[in-house]
């Protein structure tokens, strides 16, 4: 008859067998408990504490999805968010909490949109932690309060504005969007669009910003950027408040933004993405660029028909105002060129011709690369340069004769 | 009980795995399907861990459960560019048991790489690609089949890397596929020709997935059948050469008294008595049923146990979707390749194409270079084979670790600069001196001891601690820009967006 097999190889035998099913089972537990299922749990009791007797089949049970096939986005956020929908949970805390908004809902109903495209987050995550996106791999995190108050710890700032400009970029003022609105303000008060191009249409002095919030952190040059935050929203509000400080010798004027006017633009900055993808029904109502007041529309007729439509055709108004012209510079960097003749004598010790024909410092660079004038344009220059000259010195003796009188 | 006819059906089923009597046991792996790939008896030293550590059983099961969770992933994965990365969420998320479908691949696929290597480090230096001078065998081809397969197993896990269609997916494969380039002359042909393109598009990811789904497991799973096979033919594993010798030493046995027959034109005399003594007796070796079925069970089911703890420790990683616009820095090939891409550091010519060239075919080209049939099965073949393997250790350990220094302190372009060649700098570079001391390392042994066994011993185990050190460094001291950190310095902090 055959030897018995060895006790010890049975045991070992036993042993494999038996962590074999422990992993096994293991796996059924994580399988078989997942975080939603506590929620949903919960939920049914919060119903019956709120609302007594509820159909139970009324509510869904298992992973809850809205696919929105125009946007291209799978949203499992209801799965645990269930009370969204329901009036009267306001007082609830996440995730049965009803939405802060419900009128919300009339305008962007939740099958048409889903939550994602308005909060961020990872829509096909069914872990809150993952979900909500705060992990190394996810680029668009939950813009919520979190978020929020890693910029300003006292009044969180309400980044979600930031999602909601996503759709809404073309409009000149959205109901709700404070740091949005505040943001486009200054962008037509500080004219940013003369040197940027924004929603396709601008100057081209300084970088396109149609698209600046798809770019991605390694697009930055973090070097200048002193700070705990190594974030592009962080980038983006210390290279508004100083330019200088985070890009070295950058020609972007120095505007002296306040904390929070740099934060609505670094908002408004941040919500320029791409949308080509979006169909239009996702942009009622709105035209394909960004309207100006009947005001700005004036003033910026008479700077182009105007006696100094040189200087705006030429970009120069972009720093120099001329005062003659009543060209009006929304930067204000260089000095107005009505007084060039005497400006330039006492800083460079030269006429303005021969300024413009042998430049030094910022001008030089300017001139060679950003504004290049052809002779005859630089002729025209000093002689509109000098037309601008008396008229304002005429004005300033008129005045001074007026005033002696 | 006798051998036939089994009374119940489940007894006709089952009695292959329990036979009652050694002659059971010898028809059960002749009648029984599943076992017909074992030999009657096996001997106790082929049944011993210490042999074999039965790490080509282990990488087979590592094969099945690859196999096993890559068909059912199949089901869900969407082998496009748009949809790719969103059925490998879907996966993660959403269907059941997905996650632990991916981390198994993914943790076995690892696993797999790992157990392969090992696995020719262990053939290697038990000497079992050796033929035998008692019985020819033609174990050295079936070394040679197996360097095939380990490059079949890289195949499979580089093409594998792709389908995500991540970030590491995307830039791990234009290194890696970069690192072919530098071939010289038809370098951009092999690129494109890997690509299906000029860059890794929708043409890169159906092409790497038909070969990772259909062409690269089936040839693998023919090449596996035919290695065992080979095994069969070649007598079983290689240490049975050593019992042969033992049963050889023994005295002969008495012939037993029979029958006498003559055959005529065969044998002459009138008796058949065989006067060698049987290899394998009661005392040297257990009948394979149940004795070796056990044993491989056992170690399917701890692979399976540790498969599965592994896949619920590991999350397996998913970055963000696939962006050529953005190069995750520093960008990696996978971590077997780590080493290569070290040495590709100094020179893409010598570190990506010369060097593993001559890896491979130096690997396969090893028994034909030893030709000393000594100490089959035997690890390290004896102590003096055991003192060089210990040196070839030390001596490996040594030169990479001076070559990689070198290069940190003295960067070839820098000491040379004033060469412009590109040409110098490929064959003038610290990968090149760490080949050449390796063959010094080679031709001094062999020169010192006369024997060709000795210089491969002391050669392959540099290899081998050169392997894991390279791959190290590429893998965890390796930092952005490529640039070099200890393992106690931080890398670079990050930036994100919000």
């Amino acid at each position: 008859m055959r030897k018995p097999i060895p006790k010890k190889e049975l045991f070992l035998l036993l042993i494999a067998a038996a962590i074999t099913v422990v992993a096994i089972g293991a796996v059924y537990v994580r399988e078989g408990v997942p975080e939603w299922k506590y929620y949903q749990q919960e939920f049914r009791f919060i119903l019956a504490e709120n609302f007594g007797d509820i159909d139970a089949t009324s509510i869904s049970y298992g992973i809850q999805q809205i696919w929105v096939d125009e946007l291209d986005r799978v949203d499992r956020c209801i799965t645990c968010h269930q009370g969204i929908t329901w009036p009267g949970l306001e007082d609830m805390e996440q995730p049965w909490a009803t939405h802060p908004d419900l009128e919300l809902f009339a305008d962007h109903p939740l099958e048409e949109y889903g939550c994602t495209i308005c909060h961020g987050g990872q829509g096909y995550a069914l872990t809150a932690h993952e979900a909500h996106g705060f992990i190394t791999h996810w680029e668009e995190p939950l813009l919520s309060s979190i978020i929020g108050s890693e910029y300003d710890a006292r009044d969180p700032v309400p980044m979600h504005e930031i999602q909601c400009n996503y759709c809404h970029r073309y409009e000149r003022s959205t109901p709700g969007l404070d740091f949005i609105n505040r943001g486009k303000n200054l962008l037509h008060q500080k004219g940013c669009k003369v040197c940027h191009i924004v929603n396709e249409d601008g100057g081209i002095l300084g970088p396109d910003l149609s698209h600046e919030g798809d770019k991605h952190p390694e697009g930055y040059d973090f070097s200048n950027l002193v700070s705990e935050q190594l974030t592009v929203f962080n980038w983006h509000i210390k290279h508004f408040k100083s330019p200088e400080t985070i890009v070295p010798g950058t020609i972007m004027p120095d505007m002296n933004f306040q904390t929070r006017d740099a934060i609505a633009l670094s908002m408004l900055v941040m919500s320029w993405k791409e949308n080509a993808d979006l169909p239009r029904a996702y942009l009622p109502g709105v035209k394909l660029f960004d309207e100006m007041t009947a005001e700005e529309l004036e003033r910026e007729r008479k700077m182009r028909d105007g006696d100094g439509a040189f200087f705006f055709e030429h970009s120069c108004f972009i720093c120099h105002s001329v005062e003659a012209f009543d060209i009006e510079s929304p930067t204000n960097k260089g000095p107005d060129l009505s007084w060039a003749p005497d400006d330039v004598r006492t800083r460079f010790n030269k006429t303005v011709e021969e300024f413009l024909f042998d430049p030094t410092g910022t001008m030089k660079i300017i001139l060679d690369s950003q504004i290049p004038l052809t002779d005859e344009e630089k002729w025209e220059a000093v002689d509109k340069i000098n037309k601008a000259y008396d008229i304002v010195r005429n004005r300033s003796n008129q005045d001074q004769i007026s005033s002696s009188e | 009980m006798s051998l036939l006819p089994k009374s119940s059906f489940l007894d006709r089923l089952t009695w292959p795995w329990k036979p009652e009597s050694s002659r059971e046991a010898g028809s059960a792996v002749v009648s029984s399907f599943l076992l017909h790939w074992f030999s009657h008896r096996t001997s106790l030293r082929s049944l011993s861990f210490k042999s074999s550590m039965y790490l080509g059983t282990i990488a087979l099961n590592l094969f099945i459960i690859l196999t096993v969770t890559g068909v059912i992933l199949m089901f869900f994965y969407v082998p496009s560019v748009e949809r790719a990365y969103w059925s490998i969420k879907d996966i993660d998320f959403a269907i059941s048991f997905g996650w632990l479908l991916r981390r198994l691949h993914r943790v076995t696929a690892h696993l797999m790489v790992a157990v392969v290597f090992v696995h020719m480090f262990r053939v290697f230096l038990t000497g079992a690609y050796k033929a035998g001078d008692m019985v020819r065998s033609a174990r050295h081809w079936n070394w040679v089949m197996g360097v095939g397969m380990l490059v079949l197993t890289l195949l499979l896990s580089f093409t594998g890397y792709l389908l995500p269609w991540d970030q590491l997916a995307y830039w791990a494969i234009t290194v890696g596929t970069n690192i072919a380039a530098a071939v010289p002359m038809i370098g951009e042909q092999i690129r494109q020709f890997l690509l299906g393109g000029t860059e890794i598009g929708q043409p890169t990811l159906i092409r790497f997935y038909v070969l990772h789904v259909f062409f690269l497991p089936v040839i693998l799973f023919a090449l596996c059948a035919w290695h065992m096979w080979r095994i069969r033919k070649d007598g079983g594993l290689a240490v049975i050469d050593q019992v042969r010798r033992d049963a050889a030493n023994r005295p002969a046995a008495i012939p037993k008294k029979s029958k006498t027959y003559s055959i005529l034109g065969i044998a002459k005399g009138t008796s058949i008595a065989v006067s060698d003594p049987t290899t394998l007796n009661d005392d040297n070796s257990v009948p394979s049923s149940p004795f070796l079925t056990v044993r491989i069970l056992l170690v399917s089911l701890t692979t399976l146990a540790v498969s599965i703890i592994l896949a619920i420790v590991f999350q397996a990683p998913l970055e963000a979707a696939a962006n050529p616009e953005v190069t995750p820095n520093p960008a990696k090939a996978p971590w077997y390749f780590l080493g290569l891409q070290e040495l590709v550091g100094y020179s893409a010519l010598m570190g990506g194409v010369l060097i593993p060239g001559i890896a491979v075919l130096g690997l396969a080209m090893i028994p034909f270079v030893d030709r000393e049939q000594k100490g089959l099965g035997l690890w390290f073949t004896d102590s003096k084979g055991r003192t060089f393997g210990m040196l070839g250790f030390a001596v490996g350990i040594i030169i990479t670790a001076f070559c990689v220094t070198l290069s940190l302190l003295f960067p070839t372009r820098e000491l040379f600069s004033g060469i412009e060649s590109q040409f110098f700098f490929d064959f003038v570079n610290p990968a090149t001196l760490l080949l050449v001391l390796f063959a010094v390392l080679f031709f001094v042994v062999a020169k010192i001891t006369k024997s060709k066994r000795y210089a491969s011993i002391a050669t392959f185990c540099a290899f081998i601690v050169g392997f894991l050190l390279l791959t190290y460094i590429g893998t965890a001291l390796r930092g952005p820009n490529w640039d070099f950190y200890w393992p106690w310095q931080a890398w670079p902090h990050h930036p994100i967006t919000y």
